[in-house]
């Protein structure tokens, strides 16, 4: 009979943001370790958690292991009986082994031979006898982005069992009944106070709230069913996504006695709502009032605080604009609200006053007078403080205004925005909030009566975060900015990403402390949207940007290799977050950085139109050919006259140069689209001509000038994408 | 609760707990941590449990005594439980109920923050304890002190007593406190945070380059003589050197005395000596020698 698997670790309060990863690896680690020990879940494996537990539940999991069956191969036939058929000592010591006489033994034909072989077979065990190893599989098997050692191990003999944050109780239980494991405390620690921690059928409840009896006292459970039902009677609600609806409900209903709604900056700016759940057992929400002198402040600093140093929600009126007041959200039922919401209160409105104390004083002095304090801040060992950071930006984003994006008139403002660019560090409240950098800079170039062009160029300088199309700042935001931000925001990653690879400093595998990716990201987003983010149409092209922002280190050729390698790789990674087939990325990116970004994306959205086609897919199947057998021979070489006269040779060199035109024309009206329906059109000439002509002639003239068409074909569909890799044959 | 009576409460319930009380190191510290209780007892096997309040001294954090929340020294009550007991929570709940706070009215959560020192080569995992939404507690399981292992795990709990005592009587401002017997924060600390202020950012009737260069002199001074201290096999003197130095590494700081590159430099010097420290320590204490008496 099947039975019900249930198992809780208790734990101390596990980290909010690491609980729906480890949510989802209790349970395929449960489901990895059943299989590895053959039992089969006869129902999905279900999972929860709160901050003090993570729960992995089957309804039905079968009550033996399946048998295990194998066939273990002895010594050769030829070797094990002697010519009189009698059993040498390699037979009998074979079968011996196995505490079985020779003739119980199988033949098993191999390709080397017929060996003697014995079948294995072991009846499955009990489960709950093999429960214990799959609890210990999975303790085992979690990881944590920070793992704590808490003076515990398990009798597997591997020693200390790390974990996110101590265990204080597991359920263990199979069929209603307890399935025994220990994790033990080394002698060190034991004692009175430190104890073994065995598994039972008892769980608790919230901490503090309690119908009747102790709160946080021992809760004998039965079944899955019971436990989550005696969890919700002592305050603890299972299920995330009805912690996360009761939290959305209460919100809304609060912000409606207000007369308000949550602020939308709380979903677009923030993962606040998605992070509440996961703090909090048993939620419910309270409203609170800050003094209405602090509207004053800038919105973004109202919100910051609230949102990122408080967890709380702000709240905006009809007019879209902040009101004095904000939600929070508690972990608790009280039955008097209004003491935690008067303490809240008082707390944010510490902040705040904290708030307005650096705002005036920020203000006191104008966010130029600021740049020489960036000196005493420390931007990278070997690249100098943040003073002799903003300067690169500075003659960086100037060139790139007045070169590369041939706009003469945006270099003033662009060479005073990357100047002013970091100044906020300096500011007290940037030291103290931090998410608010640059942002406040532009907030104060803007008090300071500077242009919009410069105060939103500062303002936006850290975005674009993500790579989506639609990821801030939009044109719209932008306004008359958009220029100069983007020479700005570009210089700023460039000089990072350059810097810090000349210095030596490369993300490697998990490790990217300097977050070198994202501002790599970055880079790539604002060039591969560029039109679209500034109406600039000028092509550029990325690695003349790379190379004035290496002017100053003049890195190696190995250096540059690297960045190379490694833009490229975020070149990939942005499309293929947008959700281009891996295969046409491959055929459009081509390695290195001479690349007109613009171009690659307006090529792959006209690759991906057409990558089905049987024209196209027709030429790419050849393609590979193409380029193998023209491996040695260089670009631009000259077809002899006289030489190709097969119909299928002529035929494939009129198409060359009749679509070479067309394809020109198309590229020069961008019109990618037509340029790849044009190398589909040459299909009939170019299977014709594989069909027909044999390259590789014996005659050297012959096969020469042969190989010169076929790479003069390579070149012409080179310059527009390496098909090759499209190809979905072989 | 008066903030004198806070310190006894938790005190009393600490000591109730079988902790020792000790006294606050003699020394300008930034936090207790840096206490030979704290950073030397969690060292080695021995089991230890203490508690204290820790006058700490935050140059960078002076205000002349002007911003409400904000000291250049404030105190804190600091906790060590060695090996860290399993109802190490239920306990620190039961000790901020002891002082008046009822669980039951108020939200308390202990949310993730992990401490890390980088002059002594220390981290921990743990949470800020909120109350209602303000920071009160430190709670953090050391896992490394100058770089070594720990086993057992100590538990650190540090109560900002100041912090605490202004939630209790409900006050915006610290200085409006009642220490004990209607004496108010403001009279017995008020001149104090003013000068010490004025010190810690430089406003000293000597030029700021003769400011520095006495302070880079002292320290130049005293770290050598931490490291004399150290070959002698002199321990704790060499440990409270190594702490001076920090002190006046942030004096330099706060005064804005140190370049960006001479910062790095003289906090990674810090840390050496730090380093070289607590291993003497555990050396001096390894479990043979305890063993052996035992």
């Amino acid at each position: 009979m099947d039975r019900e698997l249930l198992i809780e670790i208790g734990c101390e309060e596990i980290p909010a943001s690491w609980l729906p990863g480890l949510t989802a690896q209790i349970g395929t680690h449960l489901e990895s370790r059943l299989k590895e020990l053959r039992l089969t879940p006869e129902a999905p494996i279900e999972t929860f958690s709160t901050p003090r537990r993570l729960t992995a539940r089957v309804a039905r999991v079968s009550e033996r292991q399946t048998d295990f069956e194998e066939l273990v191969t002895g010594p050769p036939v030829s070797a094990a009986f002697k010519p009189d058929g009698e059993a040498t000592p390699a037979a009998t010591g074979f079968a011996k082994k196995y505490g079985v006489e020779v003739s119980a033994l199988e033949k098993q034909q191999t390709p080397k031979g017929v060996y003697l072989a014995y079948r294995v077979h072991q009846r499955g065990k009990a489960t709950v006898d093999v429960l214990a190893d799959v609890m210990g599989g999975i303790l085992r098997d979690m990881t944590f982005p920070k793992q704590m050692r808490w003076d515990a191990y398990l009798d597997d003999g591997k020693g200390a069992l790390v974990f996110a944050r101590p265990i204080r109780w597991l359920v263990l239980m199979y069929g209603g009944r307890v399935v025994p494991f220990v994790i033990r405390r080394p002698e060190i620690a034991q004692g009175p106070t430190v104890q073994d921690i065995r598994s039972g059928s008892n769980t608790y409840g919230h901490r503090f709230l309690t119908t009747s009896g102790r709160a946080g006292r021992a809760i004998k459970i039965k079944t899955f069913d019971d436990y989550k039902a005696r969890l919700l009677e002592n305050f603890v609600i299972l299920e995330r996504s009805e912690r996360e609806s009761r939290i959305r409900r209460e919100l809304e209903t609060h912000a409606r006695k207000l007369g308000a709604r949550v602020s939308p900056l709380v979903t677009s700016q923030s993962s606040l709502l998605a992070e509440v759940p996961d703090l909090v057992e048993y939620p419910s929400v309270v409203a609170g009032h800050f003094p209405v002198e602090f509207l004053q402040l800038p919105e973004e600093v109202l919100t910051t605080t609230m949102i990122h140093h408080q967890h709380y929600f702000p709240v905006v009126g009809d007019d879209g604009k902040l009101k004095p007041a904000f939600l929070a959200v508690t972990n608790m039922q009280p039955e008097k609200p209004e003491i935690i919401a008067r303490n809240s209160e008082r707390v944010l409105t510490a902040r705040l006053r904290d708030a307005r104390f650096f705002w005036d004083e920020d203000r006191s002095s104008p966010l130029e007078s600021k740049i020489d304090r960036l000196s005493t801040i420390l931007f990278h060992k070997k690249l100098g403080n943040y003073r002799e950071k903003a300067d690169r930006v500075s003659r960086l984003a100037a060139m790139i205004a007045r070169d590369a994006f041939q706009q003469p008139g945006a270099v003033p403002d662009a060479e005073q925005a990357g100047r002013l660019c970091k100044a906020d560090l300096a500011t007290d409240m940037v030291r103290e909030l931090t998410e608010l950098q640059g942002t406040m800079g532009g907030i104060y170039a803007r008090e300071d009566g500077l242009s919009e062009t410069v105060w939103k160029a500062i303002y936006y300088h850290y975005l674009p975060v993500g790579v989506e199309a639609d990821a801030p700042p939009t044109r719209k935001q932008l306004g008359a900015a958009a220029v100069t931000w983007a020479a700005v925001s570009l210089a700023d990653k460039l000089d990072s990403v350059v810097g810090m690879f000349a210095v030596g400093e490369r993300p490697t595998g998990s490790r990217d402390p300097l977050g070198l990716r994202r501002q790599a990201q970055g880079l790539v987003r604002i060039l591969v949207d560029l039109p679209r983010l500034t109406g600039l149409e000028t092509p550029i092209v990325l690695k003349t940007l790379v190379d004035r922002a290496d002017t100053p280190w003049q890195s190696s050729d190995e250096i540059r290799q690297a960045i190379d390698t490694f833009l490229t790789e975020r070149i990939h990674y942005l499309f293929e977050q947008r959700g281009f087939d891996i295969r046409a990325v491959r055929a459009v990116v081509k390695p290195g950085l001479d690349v007109d970004l613009v171009q690659v994306r307006e090529k792959l959205e006209a690759l991906v139109q057409l990558a089905g086609s049987e024209e196209l897919q027709g030429v790419a199947a050849l393609f590979k050919r193409v380029k193998n057998i023209t491996k040695d021979v260089a670009r631009g070489g000259d077809i002899p006259a006289g030489v190709l006269t097969e119909p299928a040779e002529t035929a494939l060199a009129e198409a060359l140069v009749q679509r070479q035109a067309t394809i020109s024309a198309a590229v020069g009206r961008r019109d990618y689209r037509a340029a790849f329906a044009t190398i589909g059109a040459m299909r009939p000439a170019v299977t014709t001509f594989f069909d027909d002509v044999l390259v590789m002639a014996e005659d050297a003239q012959l096969r020469a000038a042969r190989l010169q068409l076929v790479a003069r074909l390579r070149d012409v569909v080179l310059d527009i994408a390496d098909i090759s890799e499209i190809a979905t044959g072989d | 609760m008066t903030f004198q009576d806070l310190i006894l409460k938790l005190s009393a319930f600490w000591a109730s707990q079988g902790c020792l009380l000790q006294q606050p190191l003699d020394l300008e510290v930034g936090a207790g941590t840096s206490h030979p209780e704290t950073l030397f007892r969690v060292l080695g096997p021995k089991p230890w449990s203490v508690a204290y309040v820790q006058p700490s001294r935050r140059p960078d954090d002076g205000r002349f005594g002007q911003n409400p929340n904000r000291l250049f020294k404030h105190h804190q009550f600091q906790v060590i439980l060695k090996p860290s007991p399993d109802e190490v929570q239920q306990t620190y709940l039961d000790s901020l109920e002891a002082c008046g706070i009822n669980p039951r009215q108020h939200d308390i959560r202990f949310e993730e923050d992990n401490w890390e020192s980088p002059t002594l080569g220390a981290w921990g995992i743990g949470w800020q304890v909120l109350l209602d939404g303000m920071e009160i507690t430190q709670f953090t399981y050391f896992q490394q002190v100058g770089g070594m292992d720990l086993e057992p795990i100590s538990c650190e709990i540090t109560y900002g007593l100041e912090r605490i005592a202004m939630f209790l009587q409900r006050v915006d401002n610290v200085f409006d406190l009642e220490w004990g017997g209607g004496v108010k924060y403001r009279e017995v600390r008020l001149q104090e945070e003013i000068e010490q202020s004025k010190y810690a950012f430089g406003q000293v009737d000597m030029p700021q380059a003769d400011f520095a260069a006495l302070h880079r002199d002292l320290f130049d001074k005293t770290f050598g003589f931490a490291g004399t201290l150290l070959d002698s096999g002199l321990i704790l003197p060499a440990l409270e050197h190594c702490l001076k130095c920090s002190h006046l590494f942030n004096i330099l700081d706060s005064s804005g005395s140190v370049g960006v590159t001479e910062r790095t430099a003289y906090i990674l010097r810090i840390r050496q000596l730090a380093v070289k420290i607590a291993r003497a320590q555990v050396e001096a204490t390894t479990p043979a020698a305890d063993e052996a008496s035992a």
